[in-house]
C-alpha cells in the first residue's frame, strides 16, 4: 500500500517539477514569474492554425515529436527516485541513459529535415555537430562514476556515494558533465540547434500546434530528467537525513534545474565553433584526466 | 527452433544487404550494404552465444570487435569519399573506373 | 516464455528485415540512412530480447551517431534536398539479386539441415554478464582488445590523412 502512495507522490511531484521548469524558462527569458504563463501556452497552443510547409515528409514529420518525448521518456524510466523505486531496473543503466540522450539529436535531426526548410535544417545538422563534440565528456564523466561504484546500474552508482558525494570525489567530471547535459537540453547558453535569434526557431522552426507543444512539453521533462540524472551520478541521489528518499531527491533535482536557469541568464550564448573546439580539444583530455584521477583515488 | 529463427532473420538481412553492396552505384548506399552485412553477422554471433555457449564470453568480445570494424568502415570509407567528390565531384563508382591500376 | 521470446524475435526481425530493405528503395538519401538506423535499432532489440543487454543498449548508441553521421555525407556528396527524384541508381541488378538469392539458398540449406544441439534455456544476469565480458576484455582477450583499440587510432589518422587537402600532392585536374 506504502508504495503505491510513493508512486502517486512522485508522480504528484514530477509533474510539480514540470510545471516549476515551466516557470524557470519562463523567468529566465523575461526575468520575472508569471504562474499563469505554462497554462496560458499550453491552452493557446491549441487554438494555434496548424501551418505545414510545401513538400514536407510526412512519415518524419509526424514521427519526429512522438520520438522525442518517449526517448526522455524511456530514460525516465530506468533512473531511481528512492530506493527500490524505479520503474525499470536495468543492469547497463549507465550505458542506456547514453543512448536514449542520442536519440534526442536524432529526432532533431528528422525535424529540421523533414520540414524543408533551411533555417530547420542547419538547426538539425548543428545539434548533430554539437552532439559529436560533447557527448564524449558525458560518456566519460559517466564512466568515472560507473568505476567507483564497480557497476552500470543505478542502485550501486548511489550507494557508493554514501561515504562522499561524487562532486567532490570528481568535481571535474561533475563540471563536464553538467556542462555537457545543459549542452543536450540545448539550454541557453547552449542553445544552438533551436537558436532563437539566428535561426529563428532552428530545428522546430516549422512546427506549430500540438507538435510544438509536445516538443516543448518533451523539453521540459528532459530538462527534469537531465537533472535528475545529475542528482543521481554526482549528488547522491536519494541519500540524506530525516526526509524520506524521494523528497531529497526532488529536492535535488529542483536546485539543479534551477541552476540551469540561472547560468542560461547570466551567461553569454557560445558560438556554434567555439564550442565544437572547447568539446573536442579541452573537455576530451579533461575527460581523460578525470578517469585517471579517479583510477588513481581508487587503486590508493 | 528459437535459434533457427534468429539465423533465419540474419541471413535475410545478410542477403538485402549483399544485394545493396553489389546493386548500388553510390560509394555511400555500398558502405550501407556493408553495415547491413555486419549487423547482420553481430545478430548471428549474439544468437550463438546465447542459445549454444552462454558462458563463453570471446563471443560477446567478437561482437564488439565487428562493431569496431563498423565504425571504422565508415571513417576510412568517408575520408575516401571526401577526397573523391573533391577532386571529381561525384562518388559514383561508375565513374571511378579511372582509379584502374 | 521461450514462446514469447519466438514471437518477439519474428516480429522485431521483420521490422529489421523491411526497413532493410526500404534502404534500397527509397528516392531520398536521408531517408534512406535513417531506414537503416531503424533496422540497426531493431537488430539492436533483437540483442535485447535474446538477454545481451550491454551489446544491445552499446549497439543502438553506436548506431544513433553513426547513422546520421551517413546522413550528413549523403547528403553533401548527393544534395538530397533536391533529391535524386526518379533517377535510377543501381547497376547491375539481376546478377546481385541472383548472387544474394543463391547466397541466401545455401546458407538457409545449412541453417536448416546442420544440428545444432541442445538449446540453453538460461543466459547469466546482465549485471553478471557485464563482469564477465570485463573480465574477459581484461584477461584473456585484452591483446584483440588493445589491437582493435590501436587500428581505431590507425583509421583516425588514415581518415584524416586521406581527406585532408595537401597541396604538393594534389591530383591534377584534367
Amino acid at each position: 500500500m506504502s508504495t503505491i502512495l510513493t508512486w502517486i507522490a512522485i508522480g504528484l511531484l514530477f509533474a510539480a517539477g514540470v510545471y516549476f521548469v515551466a516557470l524557470l524558462e519562463q523567468w529566465s527569458l523575461q526575468g520575472y514569474f508569471d504562474w499563469a504563463a505554462p497554462f496560458n501556452a499550453f491552452l493557446r497552443s491549441f487554438g494555434q492554425e496548424e501551418i505545414r510547409t510545401r513538400r514536407y515528409d510526412t512519415v518524419f514529420y509526424e514521427a519526429t515529436p512522438v520520438i522525442f518525448i518517449a526517448v526522455v521518456l524511456l530514460a525516465v524510466a530506468i533512473l531511481p527516485f528512492a530506493r527500490e523505486t524505479v520503474i525499470l531496473d536495468l543492469g547497463t543503466a549507465a550505458l542506456f541513459i547514453n543512448a536514449a540522450l542520442v536519440y534526442i539529436m536524432v529526432s532533431l535531426i528528422m525535424a529540421g529535415w523533414s520540414a524543408n526548410g533551411v533555417y530547420g535544417m542547419i538547426g538539425g545538422w548543428r545539434a548533430m555537430a554539437q552532439l559529436i563534440a560533447y557527448s564524449m565528456a558525458v560518456v566519460m564523466a559517466i564512466t568515472a562514476a560507473v568505476m567507483r561504484a564497480e557497476s552500470m546500474a543505478m542502485t550501486p552508482i548511489i550507494q557508493s556515494q554514501a561515504s562522499l558525494w561524487n562532486i567532490f570525489y570528481q568535481p571535474v567530471g561533475f563540471l563536464l558533465f553538467y556542462g555537457a547535459v545543459m549542452a543536450i537540453a540545448f539550454l541557453p547558453p547552449f542553445d544552438l540547434p533551436t537558436a532563437e535569434g539566428e535561426l529563428a526557431g532552428g530545428a522546430w522552426a516549422e512546427f506549430t500546434g500540438a507538435r510544438k507543444t509536445l516538443f516543448r512539453l518533451g523539453r521540459l521533462l528532459l530538462i527534469l530528467t537531465l537533472s535528475l540524472a545529475v542528482t543521481i551520478f554526482f549528488l547522491g541521489g536519494w541519500l540524506g537525513p530525516w526526509l524520506p528518499g524521494f523528497v531529497w531527491t526532488f529536492i535535488k533535482t529542483t536546485l539543479v534545474a534551477a541552476s540551469f536557469f540561472w547560468v542560461g541568464r547570466y551567461f553569454p550564448r557560445i558560438r556554434h565553433d567555439h564550442l565544437l573546439e572547447w568539446g573536442w580539444k579541452y573537455a576530451v583530455p579533461a575527460a581523460l584526466f578525470n578517469i585517471l584521477q579517479v583510477g588513481i583515488v581508487l587503486l590508493l | 527452433m528459437v535459434l533457427t529463427v534468429a539465423l533465419i532473420i540474419g541471413t535475410i538481412l545478410f542477403g538485402i544487404g549483399l544485394y545493396g553492396a553489389l546493386s548500388q552505384t553510390n560509394l555511400v548506399m555500398i558502405m550501407m550494404g556493408v553495415e547491413l552485412m555486419l549487423g547482420a553477422s553481430m545478430l548471428n554471433l549474439v544468437a550463438f552465444w546465447r542459445y549454444l555457449h552462454p558462458e563463453v564470453y570471446s563471443i560477446q568480445m567478437f561482437v564488439l570487435v565487428v562493431m569496431t570494424v563498423m565504425a571504422l568502415e565508415a571513417a576510412v570509407g568517408f575520408a575516401i569519399g571526401t577526397q573523391r567528390f573533391r577532386s571529381k565531384g561525384s562518388v559514383e563508382s561508375e565513374e571511378a573506373a579511372d582509379l584502374k591500376g | 516464455m521461450m514462446e514469447l521470446r519466438i514471437i518477439l524475435l519474428i516480429v522485431i526481425g521483420l521490422i529489421a528485415i523491411w526497413f532493410g530493405w526500404r534502404v534500397f528503395r527509397t528516392d531520398s538519401m536521408v531517408r534512406s540512412a535513417f531506414s537503416l538506423l531503424a533496422s540497426m535499432v531493431a537488430v539492436g532489440a533483437m540483442f535485447l530480447v535474446m538477454e545481451a543487454e550491454f551489446l544491445g543498449v552499446l549497439q543502438i548508441m553506436m548506431m544513433g551517431t553513426e547513422m546520421s553521421i551517413m546522413a550528413i555525407f549523403m547528403m553533401m556528396y548527393m544534395m538530397d534536398p533536391g533529391g535524386l527524384g526518379e533517377m535510377d541508381m543501381t547497376h547491375q541488378e539481376k546478377p546481385s539479386i541472383i548472387v544474394a538469392v543463391i547466397f541466401g539458398g545455401i546458407s538457409l540449406a545449412v541453417i536448416l539441415l546442420t544440428k545444432w544441439g541442445d538449446i540453453i534455456a538460461e543466459a547469466p544476469t546482465p549485471a553478471q554478464q557485464n563482469h564477465d565480458l570485463g573480465i574477459e576484455v581484461m584477461k584473456r582477450s585484452m591483446m584483440i582488445f588493445e589491437s582493435a583499440g590501436f587500428s581505431i587510432l590507425t583509421a583516425m589518422v588514415a581518415a584524416l590523412a586521406t581527406a585532408l587537402i595537401i597541396h604538393n600532392n594534389q591530383i591534377e585536374k584534367n
